[in-house]
Order: C-alpha cells, then sequence, then structure tokens
C-alpha cells in the first residue's frame, strides 16, 4: 500500500484547481485547504467524482469566539482506493451562519451536519435526512443553547429547565386526574 | 457513481393496499403501526432510542434517537485541559478503554511532535489487541443473547474475566484503566503479568473455536443473520461506515495496514474480510479478528522479552512528567510537573489521527491555539455512522431482524453521544 | 386482638414456626430482589459482569433481572443520567410497583461524579429517592453486592405493617411532591468561560 498523502496534494490541487483553494500545512502533514464557503458543495462534488474520496470522516467546526470571522468549518474525507485523506476548511461570520449541506452528496455526513448544527448552531441549508431536515441530534429538542460555542460555560445554562417543565406537566396532570381520590 | 437503494431525505413510499391476494381483505392492511424502542430496551445495547412506523410486521420507517447519553466530552475537554482529559476517553467506548487512550494519546503525540519510544508502542499494541478482543466478546455476548443464545453471555464473560484480571494485575482496576499517557504508557508490564498474559492467549483460540461451535454452524443464528441487513461496499463508503462493517462488506481497508501507527506494520497479521457485507459476514469478522488479535498479542509479547527494560515512555519533557524520584528530590523537577499539570500547551495548529478501534475508525481532531487551553478536541466516533446506517440497512426489513442488525453494527451508546 | 387465642394440643403437636408479620414479609422481600437494571453506560457493563459467571448474583437471590419495569422492585441506576435521560428513568421508576429501591452504582449516578457539564444529572437523587449509594467509577462488581447486602439490611429493619396500618402515605410516585425540584438556574461557571444571561446566546 501506498504511504498516506503521497500524491493526494497534487490530486486535489489538480481536481480543485478550477476553484483555486488555498493550501494550509497542517501540522499533522495531511493536505489542508481553505476555500470559500460558497464553494463548498462544489468543492466536494469534486472531490467525490474527480479526486476519489468516497468517504467523509467528519464534519465540524471550531469556534473562535470573540474573533470574526467567527466559525471555521472543517470537512475531512478519506480515500479508500488511493489510501489517504484531505481536510477542507472555510471560515464563516456571524452568530448564526449558514453554509450549504453535501448530505446528498455524501449521505454519511447526515449526522455530523445534525450535530454540528446541535453543538455549533450552524445552519447546513438543505440538509435533507432520514430525520426530516437539519433536527438536534444530541442535545434535547427544544434546548435553546449551543454547548460546543466558547460563550457557553462548560457547566450550562438551566441544564434542568425541560425536565422541571415536563415533571411539572406530568404532575399536574396526575392532580387532575386523581382530583376526586 | 454509487446509487443507493435509499436515497436520503426521501422516505419510501408508503406501501398501499394491494387489493386482492390474501392481505387485500384484511381492513388493517397498510396501516402503520408506530412503535417506541428503548431508551432503556435490552436489545438496543445502551441507550439508544429508536422509532418506528410498521407495516404489519415490515419496517416503513425507522428512525434513530441519540443523545441519551452525551456528557458532553468535547466541552470538558476545552474545560480540562489536555492532560486531564485522557480519563474521560476511557468512557467513550467503554467496552475498550485503552485503546480510546491510545487513540487520543496518538493525536496529540502527532500535534506536539512527541516520538514513542519502542517498548512503549509495543506495550500500546499489546493493549489495544486486549481491548479489542474484549470489545468483541462484549458484542457477541449481547447479541447472543438478544437472538437467544444466552449461553453465549457466560461463555464470553468468562473470558473476559480473565481479561479484566489481567488488566486489574497490570493497571489496578478492571475497566476504565487511564494507563497510557503522552509519550509512552505509565508503566512497564511486569514479568508476571506478561506470564499470565501468555497463558490465557495461549487457551484464547480455543475458546474463539468454541463460540464458533456454538454459533456459525447454529441453524438459528445462521438463519437470524445470514441475509439480513446486507450492505454494499459502496454504500459502506458512501454511509462512512469503516472497520468490521466496511470489511464484512468485501473491502479490505484496515488502517492498521493501511496507515500503520504505533508499529503495526512490524506485525504479522491478516484482515478479515468478509464478501457478502451482511449480519453473519460482519459476524465472522469479528471472529476472525479475535484470532488475529491472539496472533498479534503473542508477537507482542516476544517482542516485549527482546526489548526487555527498554524506555516505555518518552524523555519528552516538554510533555511528559519527570520520574516521580527525581520529583521528590529536585526542586526543579517537582517545579517542572506543577507547569505540566497545571498548564501544558500544545503547540498552534490542528491534528488527526484515526486508529483501527474495534468498531471502525476512531480519530481524533484536536486543534490548539498554542495556550494551555485547548481550543477543539472533536471525537470522530465510528459508533455516530454505525447508527446512522440503521435506517439504512433496516428499511423495508422484518421487524424481527432489527435485533440482528442492531447487534451486529455494533455501537456502544458511550462513544456515540460522547 | 380478640381473634387471638391459644395454641391447641394438636397444633402443638404438628409444630409451628413462630414470627412476627414484619420479619415474614421482609424476610421474603429481602432475599428475592428483582432488580431492574438500568444500565446507561460503563458501569452497566460491570453490572453485566456482576450478574455473570464469576460474581454471580443468584448468590444473595437478587438474579433474576427484568427489563420491565413493572416487575421489579429494585432499580441499580449503573452509569451517567443526563437531563434527556431523567425523564425516561423518572418513568421507568414510577412503572415501578411498591415497594421498591434504588441503588446508585458509581460515582455518576450518585453525585454526577466526573461529569460537571451542561447535560448530567448530578446525582440521580435529584429525581429519585435513593437507598444505597456505592461509589468507584465503575465500582468494582464485589462492591455492588456489598451494596445489595446493605440494602438486604435496610429491608430487614423496616416495619412494613405498621406503616400499612398507620396510613402513612408511602407513595414515591407521581404523587409524591418530593421530587418536584426548584429550578436551579444559577449555575456557577469554570474554566475560560464567561456565563451570558441566556438571551444573549439564543438564536
Ligand atoms: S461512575 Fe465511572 S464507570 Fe460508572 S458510569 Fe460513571 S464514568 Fe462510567
Amino acid at each position: 500500500m501506498s504511504a498516506p498523502s503521497a500524491n493526494a496534494l497534487d490530486r486535489v490541487q489538480s481536481g480543485l484547481a478550477a476553484l483555486n483553494p488555498k493550501s494550509i500545512a497542517a501540522r499533522d502533514g495531511m493536505p489542508a485547504f481553505e476555500i470559500e464557503a460558497e464553494q463548498v458543495r462544489e468543492a466536494c462534488r469534486l472531490l467525490r467524482d474527480a479526486c476519489g474520496f468516497e468517504t467523509n470522516t467528519f464534519v465540524t467546526a471550531i469556534d473562535h469566539f470573540p474573533a470574526e470571522p467567527r466559525f471555521e468549518l472543517f470537512w475531512q474525507f478519506l480515500s479508500v482506493q488511493h489510501n489517504d485523506r484531505v481536510r477542507l476548511s472555510a471560515r464563516v461570520t456571524g452568530a448564526h451562519p449558514h453554509v450549504a449541506s453535501i448530505g446528498d452528496l455524501y449521505p454519511g455526513t447526515q449526522y455530523s451536519e445534525r450535530e454540528c448544527y446541535d453543538m455549533f448552531g450552524v445552519v447546513f441549508d438543505g440538509h435533507t435526512s432520514h430525520a426530516g431536515g437539519l433536527k438536534r441530534l444530541l442535545m434535547p429538542e427544544g434546548y435553546d443553547h449551543f454547548p460546543l460555542r466558547k460563550d457557553f460555560p462548560h457547566q450550562g445554562i438551566e441544564p434542568d429547565k425541560l425536565y422541571n417543565a415536563w415533571f411539572q406537566r406530568r404532575f399536574e396532570r396526575h392532580e387532575r386526574e386523581h382530583a376526586d381520590v | 457513481m454509487p446509487t443507493f437503494e435509499y436515497a436520503p431525505g426521501l422516505l419510501p413510499p408508503r406501501a398501499k393496499p394491494s387489493g386482492g391476494g390474501a392481505d387485500g381483505d384484511d381492513p388493517l392492511h397498510g396501516e402503520l403501526l408506530e412503535l417506541n424502542m428503548g431508551p432503556q430496551h435490552p436489545a438496543t445495547h445502551g441507550v439508544l432510542r429508536i422509532l418506528v412506523e410498521l407495516d404489519g410486521e415490515t419496517i416503513a420507517r425507522i428512525e434513530p434517537e441519540v443523545g441519551y447519553l452525551h456528557r458532553g466530552k468535547e466541552k470538558t475537554c476545552e474545560s480540562l485541559g489536555w492532560r486531564k482529559f485522557f480519563v474521560h476517553t476511557d468512557r467513550l467506548d467503554y467496552v475498550q478503554p485503552l485503546m480510546n487512550n491510545v487513540g487520543y494519546a496518538l493525536a496529540l503525540e502527532k500535534l506536539g511532535g512527541v516520538t514513542v519510544p519502542e517498548r512503549g508502542q509495543i506495550i500500546r499494541v499489546l493493549l489495544c489487541e486486549l481491548s479489542r478482543i474484549g470489545s468483541h466478546l462484549i458484542y457477541l455476548a449481547t447479541t447472543g443473547i438478544d437472538l437467544g443464545a444466552v449461553t453465549m453471555f457466560f461463555f464470553c464473560f468468562k473470558q473476559r474475566e480473565t481479561l479484566y484480571d489481567l488488566l486489574d494485575a497490570y493497571t489496578g482496576h478492571r475497566m476504565n484503566n487511564t494507563y497510557v499517557r503522552i509519550g509512552g504508557v505509565y508503566a512497564d508490564v511486569d514479568e508476571r503479568v506478561q506470564d499470565a498474559i501468555e497463558q490465557w492467549i495461549a487457551q484464547f483460540p480455543a475458546a474463539v473455536d468454541e463460540f464458533e461451535k456454538m454459533l456459525t454452524g447454529n441453524r438459528i443464528w445462521y438463519d437470524r443473520n445470514h441475509g439480513i441487513g446486507a450492505i454494499t461496499k459502496e454504500q459502506a463508503l458512501a454511509w462512512s461506515l469503516n472497520g468490521p462493517n466496511l470489511r464484512g462488506s468485501g473491502c479490505d481497508f484496515d488502517l492498521r495496514k493501511a496507515q500503520p501507527y504505533s508499529g503495526y506494520e512490524r506485525y504479522d497479521f491478516e484482515v478479515a474480510v468478509g464478501t457478502g457485507g451482511d449480519c453473519y459476514d460482519r459476524y465472522l469478522v469479528s471472529i476472525e479478528e479475535m484470532r488475529q488479535s491472539a496472533r498479534i498479542v503473542q508477537q507482542c509479547l516476544k517482542l516485549l522479552k527482546e526489548t526487555k527494560g527498554g524506555e516505555f515512555l518518552a524523555e519528552d519533557r516538554r510533555y511528559v512528567l519527570p520520574p516521580k524520584d527525581l520529583v521528590r528530590s529536585s526542586m526543579e523537577e517537582l517545579i517542572h510537573q506543577f507547569k505540566i499539570v497545571t498548564d501544558m500547551a500544545l503547540p498552534k495548529g490542528s491534528a488527526y489521527h484515526g486508529i483501527e478501534s474495534s468498531k471502525g475508525e476512531l480519530g481524533f481532531f484536536v486543534a490548539s491555539d498554542g495556550t494551555s487551553t485547548p481550543l477543539r478536541c472533536h471525537i470522530r466516533a465510528p459508533g455516530l455512522m454505525n447508527v446512522q446506517a440503521i435506517p439504512m440497512v433496516a428499511m423495508g426489513r422484518l421487524f424481527s431482524d432489527m435485533v440482528s442488525l442492531i447487534g451486529s453494527l455494533d455501537f456502544v451508546m458511550g462513544e456515540v453521544d460522547r | 386482638m380478640g381473634s387471638l387465642k391459644p395454641v391447641d394440643e394438636a397444633t402443638t403437636q404438628e409444630g409451628f414456626l413462630a414470627t412476627r408479620v414484619d420479619e415474614l414479609i421482609n424476610w421474603g422481600r429481602k432475599n428475592s430482589l428483582w432488580p431492574m437494571p438500568l444500565g446507561l453506560s460503563c458501569c452497566g457493563i460491570e453490572l453485566m459482569a456482576m450478574i455473570g459467571p464469576k460474581f454471580d448474583l443468584a448468590r444473595f437471590g437478587a438474579e433474576a433481572a427484568r427489563f420491565s419495569p413493572r416487575q421489579c422492585d429494585l432499580m441499580v441506576v449503573a452509569g451517567t443520567l443526563t437531563w434527556k435521560m431523567a425523564e425516561a428513568a423518572r418513568v421507568i421508576y414510577d412503572q415501578m410497583p411498591d415497594p421498591k429501591w434504588v441503588i446508585a452504582m458509581g460515582v455518576c449516578s450518585s453525585s454526577g461524579g466526573m461529569y460537571d457539564s451542561y447535560s448530567v444529572v448530578q446525582g440521580v437523587d435529584m429525581i429519585l429517592p435513593v437507598d444505597v449509594y456505592v461509589p468507584g467509577c465503575p465500582p468494582r462488581p464485589d462492591a455492588v453486592i456489598d451494596a445489595i447486602i446493605k440494602l438486604q439490611r435496610k429491608i430487614e429493619r423496616e416495619q412494613p405493617l405498621k406503616a400499612r396500618l398507620s396510613g402513612a402515605n408511602l407513595d414515591h410516585g407521581i404523587g409524591s411532591k418530593a421530587f418536584v425540584r426548584a429550578p436551579n438556574h444559577s449555575v456557577p461557571t469554570r474554566g475560560s468561560h464567561a456565563v451570558l444571561p441566556p438571551g444573549e446566546l439564543a438564536p
């Protein structure tokens, strides 16, 4: 087997030439490119069709709060046939960023995108999944905050709010039903 | 371009009453029954919740819901710092704690540029392979119970108990051991422990034979697994499956061979590959992986004998604590230890390292801004991808197949939810 | 008490056992605990080991683990309870028939343990009454067996008949107000993160 990343750099550079990506020297030696947030779909399509990257490894983000552009998004891909990896990154601004979903190109990103939305509040436009649309993945539906943002405290904000509300409702229903007893 | 049987976002058309035929007269035919499985259900292997819509016995719609064990690990890493997060990695995939330690340590070492001494690498491989065996034992035990082979639980736990004892003798605790550090492992493997492992691993292939005698030719096991939940290679790749789930579909991609880490290239072992990609193939792959792991363990023990007395922890004073006796006798070393424990910073930048865990590619994506507060630690959990694949595989199948399917996709909720 | 009558000759011939009703009931209860294993995470694996061949919980009469709460009287909360799971745990607890006992296995379920984070319940006793706490991460199976013995001792001391006759409200279920908690919204901070008022964070 070839050593990882032996020719991935060239392959990706020629594959993505039309988008003119900025090559980044990552500390782990993996070919990494920075692209514009609008080009994500096109870049991922090219990676899949022209460069032979079949598998998405993860989609995630880094919150650079309070710096702007605030969020840095990452997509990492693995090519099983060439045995190498590539990582794309894009920066988006503002507290409520939007970026295009690649869930239809790589179905394996559905949960990663939902998780990224759940944790950072990054909205993936056009996200479709078997859950029907972009929903929270790990935190309960109805939670108000995005936990992995840097301005969210580790110990949380009202962590028991949903539970208490649920218990109160249940308790009141119980009282109503057993009012005559 | 691969085509999918199941297009994302488009639920397959709901079954319509066919009119005529045996079922056509049934007034309830075509009516969907909603069923909730979990979050507390023995067959979901943890706190997974699955919502299904059934048409008769056929699954018409299925949606897993995760997050019932979300403990905020990634946030915890940002609060605690790089070193103290080690204990939290154990609790990711808690049936193979030491393997998670290794994955995390490798990512940090990549970011910090640390080289692990040879003996440290050998011990790590030993721990990884013991963990892999332990993890597959849990898979066999729990799936066995779910499919009616309750004896498997006792067979597997008998082996696992001995494994616990070995790890107990080495690390001092049965599980959640946290014995890997940046730059190597915490302590050397004692000779007596080596002998005990050697004895145990010598009888282990016979135990695997016993499992196989129980299951492989077993009519019930075969019928409930064979042809169930088949995944093609293209599907597996598109849905980000790795590990036994990908290899069961006939793709011989194993990170231990393809992108070797911790010196895996020097061990002689084969990659187990299936053909059909169904539950039965995944079961066979797991069985074969246990045998191969046993082989690797034996080679590790041999190498440990050869490198006796060697270094097992790097002498890298940026990240590695000074030895305890020096700390007790020298002021500088004490201050040094204090510095490392309180604010150890990794260089600015980001790094990813993926290891072949028993469930797929376990990756850690770590990013540092040069200060002692971690910027980000993303955990690429193979289990999450395995859960994600459930709807793709289970759609249109019988409800009773779900149990074998969930068992064979093999995930642990601690890792799925993080 | 007028219905008590002296032991007659015939009974003495057959032999009889003198005991108190309380003791009889307690003896039955303590030796046939049916655990409901609420295996949430890592501790659940140790719970399996405890039922497994080496530690063999059957020796203490508590091996009949059932996954239906309606058949159980001992809930072993083994693992980390999150606020998302708390609703399910509470429903399971309410479904168990009285009398019922709870063992909090591991530091996570005892106090939140190492997870001082935004999604973890800081001890199951926030939502359920707990009888025995077992420290350890995870506790060794021996420790949990010890907890079961302790629970048996506790059951021995109970006075079910008296409680029944005195008409005390023994209800731990939905009807009990004990566990409707006051909202605890002022959580302290830690690490480098600052708390902002919720209004400034929400989308
Ligand atoms: S106490 Fe420890 S072992 Fe038990 S669930 Fe919590 S973290 Fe896991």
